[in-house]
């Protein structure tokens, strides 16, 4: 059991080009027991940060923490920790028992019955008792996987870490693992930090998520704070599936106080507590989510924009629908008896507590919906 | 179709049996004429496959008679043997440190290593000679072993970072620090264990270019005492006005035999290693 807490943390990798910052400046606390998932696109630091934790690599400046105690300078065998690799790491000539013994007999000073019972019990865990005499070379991806995670959590660590531990397996498999890891997580109360690429599995499993570009944090936050309330253009644009949609706006304000969204191809008329709200004319980055867009021919002009159906794609449940705008791609999720031939002009309209409004700048958040936005938007800096 | 598979095969394998024929008959050559007399191997009338009876072994036994055999060949595997291991001693952490440490200087040393390779070495027997002279080396057994040592390194340091790099995964030593290992322990009971295959092929080919070497052996000894069995032919071949075929060809086969037994015990390796996997 661990608090983890990153002070400041930067890395930077020397190399003949020049320094490479992968991490800037990080700042997290993560109390005891908590499920935290790093997310980004690959090269956004991620896998660096929770390398720094495991000891695996250098930090270069700031401070680690684990339980309050400083541990930079701590080899990974003193960190009590275990880490979950993307390509497993079993120890190819070790049996499946060896593989996940060898930690506890080398850290601990169990006897070889203790360190059995515990592999056995780990092994039912994860339902591979069966395979705890063969090699990992005759396993398949989805039993090497089981295994790698059963060695992890037979040594009981105060941290569990993942590097993108599903990534190799197929569809269905990840789905089923994921679950299973999250049951593995509840059931230990183990502090857990989960890096991974995809934001659905950041979504499902996290207590909160930790969003990373180009090395430097972008927001933190519950899965529903960082669907809901993206701190900037870069978190809406990489949280949900499909994702967000963005156009460039100017905001008009009529004598009444009203204003209207002007953007290239349509306009929207937004009542004047969200002007007030945005604090008055402006230039800023509409963007509305694909399920947050209906089909709506009956609605109001001012209040709606059409658009030419570009590709209609069919889920099952929904049906994914690629508009064109002005000549910009739009995503709409429409329930599936909504499905247009390609080539229709549609009317698509939104309701204003849906839209988000991001300074077109700083690419900030400004308005998370009209309703939402009664207290103002979670930015970095609140959170770091 | 059948038919022209069938015929293709044929095809292939009347091609390897002509390539086979090539290959092997030089061979066979030398163990046929070992087992003649000496009269027997240069009488054109013994024919290609000598008779039966026309067989013997007094080649071999006179060989063991005539020459000091027995020494030439416990020198040879002295020196093997040890260029060997102390190769391998060294090679070992060398080729781990150039495929997985960073350090000042690593690839400017590497490629050092890699171009005494591809050296002409006769170009340095003299001043060789001289630095051995100064330390007291020639014609000794030492010197011998230092020098083939000192030849085989590159070799080996190349194969083995080969491996290093690329048939042992970085997160499986990355798992054994987790797991309590130190850097060293890590290596010791995981990368090492795992790279038997490679470390295998790579003794194979130190024992080989040491026990095969002619001219390191040749340039630093002149007593008969501290001579290899490969320098030893040599002397069997230059020495005598009429020349004792048979007793060559035994001499040769003797001297093949042993890289034949060691390939044999280290081959179940040897593949895998040399395929990195």
């Amino acid at each position: 059991m661990a608090r983890v807490e990153f002070d400041n943390i930067t890395k930077v990798f020397e190399d003949t080009s020049g320094p490479i910052i992968a991490v800037e400046e990080l700042s997290l606390d993560i109390p005891d027991g908590e499920f935290v998932v790093f997310v980004g696109p690959s090269g956004c630091g991620k896998s660096t940060t929770l390398r720094m934790l495991a000891g695996l690599e250098s930090i270069t400046d700031g401070e680690l923490r684990l339980n309050g105690e400083p541990v930079n300078n701590v080899s990974p065998r003193d960190r009590d920790i275990a880490m979950v690799f993307q390509s497993y790491a079993l120890y190819p000539h070790k049996t499946v028992r060896g593989n996940m013994g060898y930690g506890l007999s080398l850290s601990t000073d169990l006897n070889d019955e203790e360190v059995d019972r515990r592999v056995v019990e780990a092994a039912e865990m994860m339902g591979i008792e069966d395979l705890l005499d063969k090699k990992p070379g005759s396993l398949s991806g989805g039993q090497q996987q089981r295994v790698a995670t059963g060695r992890a959590i037979v040594r009981e660590p105060a941290v569990f870490l993942f590097d993108e531990p599903l990534s190799n397996l197929d569809a269905q498999l990840r789905k089923h693992m994921r679950t299973e890891l999250s049951r593995i997580h509840s059931e230990l109360g183990i502090t857990t930090i989960y890096v991974t690429h995809d934001q659905e599995e950041a979504m499902t499993m996290a207590d909160r998520i930790v969003i990373l570009n180009d090395g430097q944090l972008q927001q933190v936050g519950s899965p529903k704070e960082v669907y809901y309330r993206p701190a900037n253009t870069f978190v809406a644009d990489f949280i949900g599936s499909p994702s967000m949609n963005f156009f460039d706006v100017d905001l008009e304000v009529a004598s009444d106080g009203t204003g209207t969204l002007v953007g290239n191809g349509f306009t929207y008329s937004v009542s004047d507590s969200l002007v007030d709200l945005v604090g008055g004319e402006g230039e800023y980055i509409l963007s509305v989510r694909p399920e947050n867009l209906n089909v709506d021919p009956s609605a109001p002009d001012e209040r709606s924009f059409e658009a030419t159906v570009d590709v209609v794609e069919v889920i099952g449940s929904d049906n994914f629908i690629y508009l064109d705008v002005a000549g910009k791609e739009c995503r709409l999720r429409a329930p599936s008896e909504v499905e247009p031939e390609e080539g229709d002009v549609i009317t698509v309209s939104f309701d204003e507590a849906d839209l988000h409004l991001f300074d077109r700048n700083t690419e900030e958040a400004l308005i998370h919906g009209h309703e939402r936005a009664e207290s103002s938007p979670k930015m970095i800096e609140s959170e770091a | 179709m059948i038919n022209e598979t069938r015929r293709s095969r044929y095809l292939l394998y009347a091609a390897l049996g002509v390539f086979a024929l090539f290959a092997l008959t030089p061979y066979f050559w030398v163990v046929r004429t070992s087992l003649l007399t000496n009269f027997a191997a240069i009488n054109p009338e013994t024919g290609y496959l000598p008779a039966l009876d026309a067989l013997t072994l007094t080649a071999y036994t006179d060989i063991w008679n005539q020459f000091d055999f027995v020494t030439f060949f416990q020198n040879s595997v002295i020196v093997s043997v040890s260029a060997t291991l102390i190769s391998l001693v060294f090679s070992i952490p060398g080729a781990y440190a150039f495929a997985r440490l960073d350090f000042p200087g690593r690839k400017l040393l590497f490629y050092t290593a890699v171009f005494t390779i591809m050296f002409p070495w006769i170009v340095i027997t003299i001043p060789v000679y001289e630095v051995f002279y100064v330390f007291g080396l020639i014609n000794t057994l030492p010197g011998i072993i230092i020098a083939l040592s000192i030849f085989v390194l590159p070799q080996t340091i190349w194969l083995l970072q080969g491996f290093f790099r690329q048939g042992i995964p970085e997160n499986i030593e990355e798992a054994a620090l987790i797991d309590g290992h130190t850097e060293i322990g890590a290596f010791l009971r995981i990368v090492l264990p795992l790279s038997a295959p490679a470390v295998g092929a790579a003794a194979l080919f130190s024992f080989l270019t040491a026990w095969n070497n002619f001219l390191w052996v040749f340039v630093l000894t002149s007593d008969e005492d501290v001579r290899t069995a490969t320098v030893a032919i040599h002397f069997i071949l230059g020495s005598d006005v009429l020349r004792e075929w048979n007793i060559l060809m035994a001499a040769v086969v003797l001297l093949v035999a042993p890289p034949v037994v060691f390939y044999g015990l280290s081959q179940r390796y040897v593949g895998e290693g040399l395929g990195g996997a």
